[in-house]
């Protein structure tokens, strides 16, 4: 094993554990942590798949923003209902154990479902001029090959950002 | 790490001599920040203990080792004793990743019987093939420390000091992030060494020369540079952006509950905060290790050390080593202009401060974006 297998290994631990960590403690913050957690440990696996830029948008967006911003919110409130909504009850368990089911069909379905379609990916080693200009290759396909979903995405996220202040504003508000 | 033992030696001591470098630094900030606060504020400092008051570091440093720590009782024990460990973290991690001074070639060489070498030690702790990109995103963890600081300590002025200090620091990313952007479109490349190459030699604007003045990052992109200071400031959560700790309102914000070591751990993050923006600005709009007015700066130093009659692998060290000493000044001029303005500037109220980041800062940064992609567009600047 080379020491890119056994670091790939201790960080694949690692990222489990957190995640695993995520839905079995019961406090809201403690999971968010964890969360936060398993999001550093998925930047070093891109890094580990010298996917730099990812690995760096991975750190800066996820576990720099929007993890951070998730934090900050649960901080702000007072989380002793949520927490007993959390760890609550007979009916909350076994809704717990459905929804985890339900996600596990739902990924061996598509795993299913995609195996005939990964075999035709253009998979193996990248040209030498894309390793050096990962970053440039990566920005050329998102404006010309992915321009419509990319485009799509950015205008979902302005609807979304219109939607949070429109709702709100509904009942008054912070700045009513 | 290494191909041999003689590569990973020395690059395991870089790594730590980076590190020890950082933290070293933190006393003679603090000193320089009390006597220059007493300078500024027609005051003496401190002066009683050493030369210049000098010793006083050495005593902080024991009180700080020596002080009693105590956990607050309803504190949560283990996110308690994590913050400060955390909060030096991307400090470290940041400033290890940016190149000090220009490589050290090593020819092969005889020791204990064997040949060593070729090698090619970079000057820096660790490269990651991504440059500025790693340094932002593991400068946007710091926040953690700051929440988990507050949160951790169950005391209300901590929690209410940690949720402002992430709200400061995530508006103030977005400025932070997009003042870069005009410098990565200018330079096209995300590595500091390329950068601090690209500014090297006079300042060449619409095609004329200009004497006398550097072809600097600042001189291309001025609005950028001054978005990237102002907000710098605000990421280091100093005066005038200082209220998560705004002692009037807060006792001492996410750190209220914090004594003895844990306390200077907080001191050494926020000191390395400033020193990676300190080097980022020098080495992004202050050509890094240029010296102004001077032709073809790295190989003169380098003839003028070879002049002394020294084998080529000195050369190059003490070359290397040379040009450090002009990156370390600039970075040691910005260092005093972060404690120059925290006793020059009064604290901005919490209203102001979110005014500022998102409808001055955000809007400019923006506009600067666009400007200068819309230069590097028509004129074809590389």
């Amino acid at each position: 094993m080379s020491m890119t297998d056994i670091l790939f290994y201790i960080i694949g631990g690692i990222t489990l554990a957190a995640s695993a960590a995520v839905i079995l403690s019961s406090s809201p913050l403690v999971s968010s942590l964890f969360l936060a957690m398993s999001m550093i440990t998925m930047a070093f696996m891109y890094y580990l798949l010298e996917a730099y830029f990812i690995a760096g948008v991975q750190l800066i967006v996820y576990a720099g923003a929007v993890m951070i911003l998730f934090v900050m919110v649960l901080m702000l409130f007072d989380l002793k209902k949520e927490q007993d909504a959390f760890a609550g009850g007979t009916m909350g368990r076994s809704l717990k154990v459905l929804c985890s089911f339900l996600i596990l069909g739902a990924i061996t379905g598509a795993i299913m479902n995609s195996a005939g379609t990964t075999g035709n990916l253009p998979l193996g080693e990248p040209s030498a001029a894309e390793q050096i200009i990962g970053v440039k290759s990566l920005a050329i396909k998102l404006f010309t090959q992915y321009l419509f979903a990319f485009e799509a995405l950015g205008l979902l996220l302005l609807l979304i950002a219109i939607g949070v202040v429109a709702i709100s504003r509904i009942k008054g508000g912070t700045h009513a | 790490m290494g191909q041999d033992i003689f590569e990973i030696a020395v690059n395991v001591t870089k790594l730590i001599i980076i590190f020890v470098m950082m933290v070293q630094l933190v006393p003679l900030l603090v000193w320089v920040e009390r006597r220059g606060s007493a300078y500024i504020q027609n005051r003496f400092g401190p002066n009683r203990i050493g030369p210049l008051g000098l010793t006083q570091l050495l005593a902080d440093a024991v009180k700080f080792a020596f002080k009693e720590e105590f956990l607050p009782t309803k504190a949560r024990r283990f996110i308690f004793y994590a913050a400060p460990v955390i909060a030096l973290v991307p400090g470290a991690l940041a400033f290890g990743s940016i190149p000090l001074s220009i490589p050290i070639a090593i020819e092969p060489f005889q020791m204990m019987g064997e040949t060593w070498g070729p090698y090619l030690f970079k000057f820096q702790s660790f490269e990651i093939g991504i440059g500025i990109v790693f340094v932002l995103g593991v400068s946007s963890l710091g926040g953690y420390a700051l929440l988990l600081a507050g949160w951790g300590s169950e005391n209300k002025f901590a929690m209410l000091g940690a949720l402002r200090a992430c709200a400061q620091m995530i508006s103030y990313e977005l400025a932070l992030g997009l003042s870069l952007v005009g410098v990565l479109m200018l330079y096209q490349t995300f590595h500091f060494a390329d950068m601090i190459t690209a500014q090297m030699g006079p300042l060449m604007l619409f095609g004329s020369e200009i004497p006398f003045l550097p072809a600097w990052g600042v001189f291309y992109q001025p609005l950028g540079a001054l978005i990237f200071f102002c907000a710098a400031f605000a990421e280091t959560n100093r005066l005038p952006f200082d209220l998560p700790e705004a002692e009037g309102e807060l006792v001492a914000g996410f750190h209220t509950e914090y004594s003895g070591f844990k306390m200077n751990l907080f001191y050494i993050g926020e000191y390395g905060h400033m020193m990676v923006a300190s080097a980022l600005f020098t080495a992004m709009y202050l050509g890094g290790y240029d010296i102004p007015g001077v032709q073809d700066d790295v190989a003169m130093v380098s003839q003028m050390i070879a002049g002394l009659g020294l084998s080529t692998n000195m050369v190059s060290v003490l070359t290397a080593l040379a040009m450090h000493v002009v990156f370390f000044t600039k970075v040691l001029l910005l260092l005093w202009v972060f404690v120059w303005v925290r006793w020059t500037l009064p604290r901005f109220r919490y209203d102001q401060l979110m005014d500022l980041g998102w409808k001055t800062m955000l809007p400019w940064a923006l506009a600067n974006v666009i400007i200068t992609a819309v230069v590097v567009a028509v004129m074809g600047m590389s």
